[in-house]
């Protein structure tokens, strides 16, 4: 029900705040300031390479306790593609 | 007295029947999950796929494996050895159809009697297979099939000439070469390894990420530790790559005496391991950690001494080296009891192809060592004109000895050409490797790598393939030719594609747009970085008068800016250090508007 309360110990998804830990995720591999970085933009356009995708498969799977597919980053090419992916991931789970 | 492989593993199953001889270590997340199995259980299971495999081909047929890292593989592999079969180690095809016609290459040069897998990927590699035309091959899941009780499976006692296996690293797509390793080879090479490193005693444990279908992840982490009766600790590629760390807590976890990755697995180690998980390490028990397989940059030998000697380190743990799938895997390695040798040269006597040391203060390019030249023969020649080069001078490295491979599968032409070459003084059989180097002290320095072959964080991409796969993304392309090469950016490569555009085709068309739909496209199904893209005129793709593209010309034009572009879309990286002060990439090169 969309209204009921999570249930303790749930995780409150948000939407901004997955999209702004991808940000500084993508900022850090490219050792980039994050306000460089844009969430509409492919991320092979900021050099996405197989290991590129297989280290943010990584640190979203300890971030956010999942496991998800080696191909996220070319399945979801942008970082608001992976944003909508994650967020319907995580509230399904709830 | 030297006993193969086979002898080894049916002595262990009846001296440490308990010891672990294989650790899988699978991931669920963050969380390491240990599947073991001992000499005894290995040697049963190998009996028994052996004793069906004999009911279904003769010795010296080949048998395909596909399987992702994994015991499965193993049980698999040592039943190809015990029946006589020939085992094809490859990568499991992906779905983006690159790895299918691979696989399906592979299956056809060798012609495969039998495709062996896992029930996880039985469906999608029974598709590949059928796709390519093998549709008489048959796919079986050695995981879901029953192969009775081992215990009575006899075992095919191979002779020296006996072949082990195929090592399809080379070549590309469209003609893959399957090295031949005979045991005689393998034999000599797994003691090499084990000799170089010091590592012939029985509690040698190997630690390992490479792919099992590499060579350097097969003879080197499961192999060796095989032979002498050691434990190999494996995990799968990825799971290193989702977390570096997981690596290296396997020594601490395992007691890893032993390992071996491509230079960039130790750079990214120093670049993606915490202080935090750094202060929970112990890698006091590393005896040699490899460094081979691409380019072993000083810096990054330094770094990775520096960042993980208060974890225990030892400082001669690294061990720079050179092999190869053609050598059946080692050539030199850094020496048991030794550290790495870096040595400074003089940059504007190396582009002459000598090699002369500088002081330490000077200013020039740091060379590492592959090791000392041991049990091979090595000549340096000049590839011109076959002539043997004194030490000091650059050529490229010809080998010769027991321990290297002795061919390509079904392919003559070329194992006449790179296993049987002789230099102008009459000296013959040696393997030529396509690489540069030089002989300086006795030690063997690799200074420039096969102009055919593109090393991308260990793994081999092939010109021609990224050249056939740009010709067919646009009308524009079709049947132009294409260049495709490697230029260094600092440290690391990226990959340069030069391709002819048809004008009539492209007439009309944004060629940036074209340019940056190329460039993804090419990230996405080689899983590179965003390549920069060259488009010229018809016939500006340099070819020699046979016909053959001029791939060294081609760098060479593009890097000194020599090239009439009609368009180029450059990385950031690439056109800061070849086209200065060209900010955004994009140029349409002026006065040659199409």
């Amino acid at each position: 029900m969309a209204t009921s309360a999570p249930a303790p110990g749930t995780r409150i998804v948000d939407r901004e705040e997955i999209r702004s830990k991808l940000l500084s995720l993508v900022a850090s591999y490219l050792e980039q300031p994050v306000t460089d970085i844009q969430s509409d933009v492919k991320l092979v356009e900021y050099g996405l390479d197989s290991i590129f995708a297989l280290t943010l498969c990584g640190d979203v799977e300890d971030e956010y306790g999942i496991e998800v597919k080696s191909t996220l980053a070319w399945d979801h090419p942008t970082v608001d593609a992976i944003t909508d992916h994650l967020y319907d991931t995580l509230t399904a789970e709830a | 007295m030297r006993e193969n492989l086979v002898e080894r593993l049916l002595q262990h199953a009846r001296t440490v029947p308990d010891k672990d001889a294989v650790v899988f270590v699978r991931m669920h997340g963050a969380e390491p999950m240990p599947e073991r199995v001992t000499y005894a259980e290995l040697d049963r299971d190998a009996r028994a796929i052996a004793e069906w495999l004999r009911g279904r081909c003769s010795a010296g047929d080949r048998a395909l494996l596909l399987y992702p890292n994994g015991l499965d593989f193993v049980r698999a592999f040592v039943g190809c050895l015990y029946a006589g079969v020939i085992a094809i180690p490859a990568p499991v095809p992906d779905n983006n159809g690159r790895r299918g016609s691979r696989t399906s290459a592979i299956a056809d040069n060798a012609q495969v009697r039998l495709v062996l897998t896992d029930s996880g990927h039985l469906e999608s590699v029974t598709e590949a297979v059928q796709q390519s035309g093998l549709e008489d091959v048959p796919c079986v899941a050695t995981d879901a099939t029953d192969f009775g009780d081992g215990a009575n499976g006899t075992v095919l006692s191979p002779d020296d000439d006996t072949v082990a296996f195929l090592q399809y690293t080379s070549g590309s797509t469209s003609d893959p070469k399957g090295v031949i390793v005979p045991h005689r080879s393998l034999t000599a090479n797994l003691r090499f390894i084990a000799d170089s490193f010091g590592l012939d005693h029985e509690d040698t444990v190997s630690c390992s990420w490479l792919p099992l279908y590499h060579d350097m992840g097969l003879i080197g982490m499961l192999l060796t530790p095989l032979l002498i009766g050691g434990t190999a600790v494996l995990m799968a590629p990825g799971d290193f790559l989702r977390r570096p760390h997981a690596w290296l807590r396997l020594f601490q976890d395992h007691r890893g005496t032993f390992t071996a990755a491509p230079n960039f697995a130790y750079d990214m180690c120093v670049r993606r391991v915490s202080q935090q998980q750094l202060a929970q390490l112990d890698l006091s028990t590393l005896q040699a950690a490899v460094n081979g397989a691409e380019p072993v940059i000083a810096a990054t030998v330094d770094r990775f001494n520096k960042y993980f000697a208060p974890a225990g380190l030892r400082p001669d743990a690294v061990k720079p080296s050179y092999g190869m799938a053609e050598a059946t895997l080692l050539v030199t390695g850094t020496p048991h009891g030794r550290g790495q040798l870096i040595t400074r040269v003089d940059g504007a006597e190396l582009e002459q192809n000598r090699f002369v040391a500088q002081s330490e203060d000077g200013d020039g390019p740091l060379m590492v060592s592959s090791g000392p030249v041991d049990r091979l023969d090595v000549r340096i020649v000049d590839p011109a004109t076959r002539a043997s080069q004194p030490d000091g001078r650059i050529g490229e490295v010809w080998l010769r000895g027991e321990s290297l491979a002795i061919g390509y599968w079904n392919n003559e032409a070329e194992t006449e050409r790179a296993f049987n070459a002789g230099t102008s003084d009459g000296e013959q059989g040696f393997l030529r490797t396509g690489d540069l180097g030089v002989l300086s002290g006795g030690e063997l320095y690799i200074t420039g790598r096969s102009k055919d072959v593109i090393i991308i964080h260990g793994r081999n991409l092939y010109p021609h393939d990224i050249e056939r796969e740009t010709s067919q993304l646009h009308s524009a392309l079709h049947g132009l030719q294409g260049s495709a090469c490697v230029v260094p950016v600092g440290q690391e490569e990226e990959i340069v594609v030069m391709h002819e555009l048809s004008p009539v085709e492209s007439s009309g068309l944004d060629l940036a747009d074209l340019a940056r739909g190329i460039r993804e496209e090419l990230a996405a199904t080689f899983r590179v970085r965003l390549p920069s893209v060259v488009l010229l005129r018809p016939g500006h793709v340099r070819r020699t008068t046979s016909g053959k593209v001029q791939r060294a010309l081609m760098r060479e034009l593009f890097m000194t800016g020599g090239l009439k572009s009609v368009h180029e879309e450059l990385s950031a990286e690439v056109s800061r250090r070849y086209r200065a002060g060209d900010a955004d990439g994009a140029t349409a090169a002026p006065g040659d508007a199409a």
